[in-house]
């Protein structure tokens, strides 16, 4: 069974205890209770997640031994395990992946699905889960708790301010995109209303807050005509190499670990450092980014640090951009390509 | 012509260089890897550049900002599709070319 910290959590190991302790009676079972871990914005050198994970496996062995009661029948063992902190977790696809390996390494025949499971933050991932598992021969079900009310579930999808955000955001763009006539508004408001009220829980992974949002984006107009010089220098010398005669090219993976930390600023990277020519993201695991790159010239622009610097800038202010760059961090690429 | 006429004959021609840039490249270039580069980014300058062109011409607020709506997105989306046609490249297990592949030809 997967856990996750969820409302249900502590009624879905009450239903796989009672369901042990009625399959004991045929014979020896196993209970494997695993944390898929999602460690892609967490610092590997301080694994805080990790140890989340092993505070709840631990909190689940506990409930495991109040549930089995005084006098545990035999032939029920537990195991726990903490999967997927090597890879880069993104898709429903690849939590499936991480269970499947692990469900066939101890010749499990049987998944119990916690009906919260939701390891992916506020992204809804149970049915497409339960899809992917049901590829493979193993049985796969979701346990039959009573969720607590629905009012629990949309309480803690959004709050207000997420709402307005929302919906400021989209009829904004809606009245952008259309002709300004008195029926607009009316469509407007009711298209935005809909998409607010559908996209408002995954809208954001933070509150989201005038102060800091206008502070990036002031951050934001500095680095887009900084990044547009870059693109446009890069974009020349790409010019040159692909209509010289010779093809001076270089190509090479290299893998950069970059000093940023969490889901935008890492994205915003991958997408300058692709948008830059010359080099191109390839794959992104916790901070390590494998990249691409056509020339040498583009190597050395990179591992100098420009972008990097920039997007810490935007995403944490002046202090953060004075971080060394890659070089002088000891880190040039070099040994690590593939 | 006024200036802003040579503004739009000037965008457009540069990003059809650009376009044309990003044609070769894909033709010319030996792998995957290095045809998304040229894919990617060529290509996006050249499509900003274009689209950018077409914003000045229309001189009509609205369609002048779908343009740049235009552009943003396009500057969002297309290295996000790069860099899914290269991951799904390596989980391919395709290896990219480097120089010493190239030794024996030309």
């Amino acid at each position: 069974m997967p856990v996750d910290d969820s409302v249900t959590l502590r009624n879905t190991v009450a239903y796989v205890v009672a369901e042990a302790e009625t399959a004991a009676t045929d014979g020896p079972v196993e209970l494997h209770f695993v944390d898929v871990a999602t460690t892609r914005s967490v610092d590997p050198d301080a694994p805080e997640e990790l140890s989340e994970a092993t505070e709840l496996l631990e909190r689940v062995e506990v409930w495991v031994e109040e549930d089995l009661g005084e006098d545990p029948p035999t032939g029920i063992s537990v195991e726990t395990a903490v999967l997927g902190a090597d890879r880069y977790l993104f898709s429903p696809g690849d939590y499936a992946e991480a269970i499947l390996d692990y469900a066939a390494d101890v010749g499990a025949d049987r998944i119990v699905l916690d009906p919260e499971y939701s390891p992916g933050g506020a992204t809804p991932m149970l049915r497409p889960l339960q899809l992917e598992l049901t590829r493979d021969d193993i049985a796969v079900e979701e346990a039959p708790v009573e969720r607590r009310t629905e009012a629990t579930v949309l309480g803690r999808a959004a709050s207000l301010p997420k709402y307005l955000t929302v919906f400021g955001a989209s009829y904004l763009f809606y009245m952008l995109l259309s002709a300004w006539k008195p029926l607009d508004f009316l469509t407007g408001f009711f298209t935005a209303t809909l998409v607010a009220v559908l996209l408002a829980p995954v809208a954001f992974s933070q509150q989201p807050s005038v102060f800091r949002v206008g502070k990036q984006l002031a951050r934001m107009a500095v680095f887009v005509p900084y990044l547009l010089k870059e693109i446009a220098v890069a974009n020349l010398q790409i010019a040159y190499v692909v209509l010289h005669p010779s093809l001076p090219i270089d190509p090479k993976i290299v893998e950069l670990r970059a000093a940023v930390w969490g889901d935008a600023p890492v994205t915003t990277l991958a997408n300058s450092i692709t948008l830059t020519p010359g080099t191109l993201t390839v794959d992104v695991t916790d901070r390590a980014f494998d990249i691409h790159s056509l020339t040498a010239g583009s190597r050395e622009d990179l591992f100098a640090g420009g972008l990097e610097r920039a997007v810490r800038f935007v995403f944490y202010g002046r202090e953060a951009a004075a971080i060394a760059s890659p070089r002088e961090r000891g880190d040039d690429g070099e040994g690590q390509d593939g | 012509m006024t200036p802003v006429e040579w503004g739009i004959v000037a965008l457009a021609l540069v990003g059809a260089f650009f376009g044309a840039v990003a044609a070769l490249g894909i033709v010319r270039l030996p792998d995957v890897y290095t045809r998304a580069h040229a894919a990617s980014k060529s290509d996006t300058l050249g499509a900003v550049l274009t689209v950018g062109a077409a914003a000045l011409a229309l001189q009509s607020d609205i369609s002048t900002v779908k343009a740049v709506f235009l552009l943003t997105f396009m500057f969002l989306t297309n290295p996000t599709a790069a860099h899914a046609i290269a991951r799904a490249a390596q989980d391919q297990g395709i290896e990219p070319w480097t120089l010493d592949d190239g030794e024996g030809e030309t």
